[in-house]
């Protein structure tokens, strides 16, 4: 997979996470994955499908969820990740996918369309990815740390 | 029936008012007014809305940004765009976060409410498609299995999804996009899985991937076969399959937040199946 894919992505974090209430927006590593991997907390898929197809998919740690929840809140403290809080960051990757397709179309693709969000929260997850070759990118959104997966494929 | 709650969200004094005359006119009842992000959220809790209708330039935010906003507190809030500026691309993405109608101004008052009444009125469609959703999914899981390992499905009904699902190890998560769009979620455990693949193989499993790849391969088997099964009913559902994610693990607790999922458990000669299908509230008058 093309790194340039992640592009779209990289705009839509920049455009819709301000809006939602975060100051700094920050891309820390970008690096290539196989497509197993392990993860530890949540794990939001979002699946896409069009001209490129696949799935974006969302991961944090429990507490950085919390933190993460909380800021969507207007800082509401978040004690625990209550449905409130789930629901929260599930319209999150809603907006960022949704807005990842706007980007795709100044490049061209205008027929994507995104699936509802489903979460997973795991201690010792293992997950499977669409592609085998996938793209991870680390951000730092304020002082939280995600990752984003970009597993996606040419139709 | 009581009327139509509607809420009016506009910067402009005389815009707010226009609009707030056409809805009261038509009998429909105002039940809040707002004219930025910062009063919007506070009056939206108060008055509870069936409809908001959103102008897209304001002064602090945008109707986009104050629409996603909106969606964080209530994701089946129903918001109407109001605005002078209507392109493609705009209109795209108003579709895709989940924004029910768009309308130009100068507004056209019988249009405004005839949307409004689209809006609120009960989608056929959909209606059919939670009907038989599962149904239809619980047939082609029947069909596939049975025509894969010669083995019958039965099955049990799955008290509602609710909150929250306890995979039993492997969970294939497809996203079906259409006019509708959802999510299928099929899960088992390893063993279950395992003992499908030694059926299919007639042979132990080497590996993990075997087993994995065989539960991603039945789900899009499934899932594949239920929505051709759905656009024949219908083709106006135009549903496509994505390609799967899997997760593993036993403890993973799955949900779907925003969305309605209707769920079964299979019973098969290698241990049960759960199926879960749900999908969301499209906005007909797109299409």
């Amino acid at each position: 997979m093309d790194v340039s894919i992640i592009n779209p992505l990289l705009t839509a974090f920049t455009e819709v996470l301000p809006q939602l209430g975060f100051q700094s927006v920050e891309r820390r590593k970008v690096s290539k994955i196989e497509a197993a991997f392990q993860y530890n907390g949540i794990l939001l898929n979002i699946s896409l499908f069009g001209t490129v197809k696949g799935a974006i998919l969302f991961g944090m740690d429990i507490e950085a969820a919390k933190k993460f929840a909380s800021k969507m809140m207007m800082g509401m403290p978040v004690a625990e990740l209550d449905a409130m809080a789930r629901s929260a960051i599930s319209e999150m990757g809603n907006m960022v996918c949704a807005n990842t397709c706007t980007q795709f179309t100044k490049i061209g693709i205008t027929d994507l369309d995104i699936s509802p969000p489903t979460l997973m929260i795991s201690e010792n997850g293992e997950a499977t990815l669409p592609v085998p070759k996938s793209i991870v990118v680390n951000f730092l959104i304020d002082d939280i740390e995600l990752s984003a997966y970009v597993s996606l494929m040419n139709k | 029936m009581s009327a139509i709650k509607v809420m009016v969200v506009d910067d402009s004094l005389f815009s707010r008012t226009l609009i707030v005359e056409i809805l009261r006119d038509s009998g429909l009842e105002v039940v809040g007014e707002a004219d930025s992000y910062d009063s919007l959220i506070e009056t939206y809790e108060r008055c509870r809305p069936d409809v908001v209708t959103m102008d897209i330039v304001m002064p602090d935010m945008d109707g986009f940004e104050c629409s996603r906003a909106l969606f964080v507190k209530d994701p089946n809030a129903k918001i109407i765009l109001v605005s002078s500026m209507k392109d493609e691309e705009s209109e795209v993405e108003a579709r895709r976060i989940g924004i029910s109608g768009y309308i130009q101004k100068p507004v056209d008052s019988d249009y405004l409410v005839q949307m409004i009444n689209n809006v609120m009125a009960p989608d056929i469609h959909y209606d059919h498609l939670l009907a038989y959703g599962l149904e239809t999914f619980k047939e082609s899981l029947t069909q596939n299995i049975a025509r894969m390992t010669k083995s019958p499905v039965s099955f049990a009904s799955y008290e509602n999804f609710g909150d929250h699902y306890l995979s039993q190890g492997i969970t294939a998560v497809i996203g079906l996009i259409g006019r509708h769009s959802g999510s299928m979620i099929l899960d088992m455990s390893m063993e279950t899985a395992e003992r499908i693949v030694e059926m299919l193989l007639k042979r132990a499993h080497r590996n993990r991937e075997e087993v994995l790849s065989m539960v991603a391969e039945l789900a899009n088997i499934i899932a594949g076969v239920a929505c051709s099964m759905l656009n024949k009913s219908d083709k106006t559902y135009s549903l496509s399959v994505s390609p799967p994610s899997l997760f593993y693990g036993t403890g993973t607790e799955i949900m779907s937040p925003n969305l309605k999922m209707d769920a079964v458990t299979a019973g098969t000669n290698f241990g049960n199946i759960f199926l879960g299908v749900g999908f969301k509230k499209g906005s007909s008058i797109w299409m």
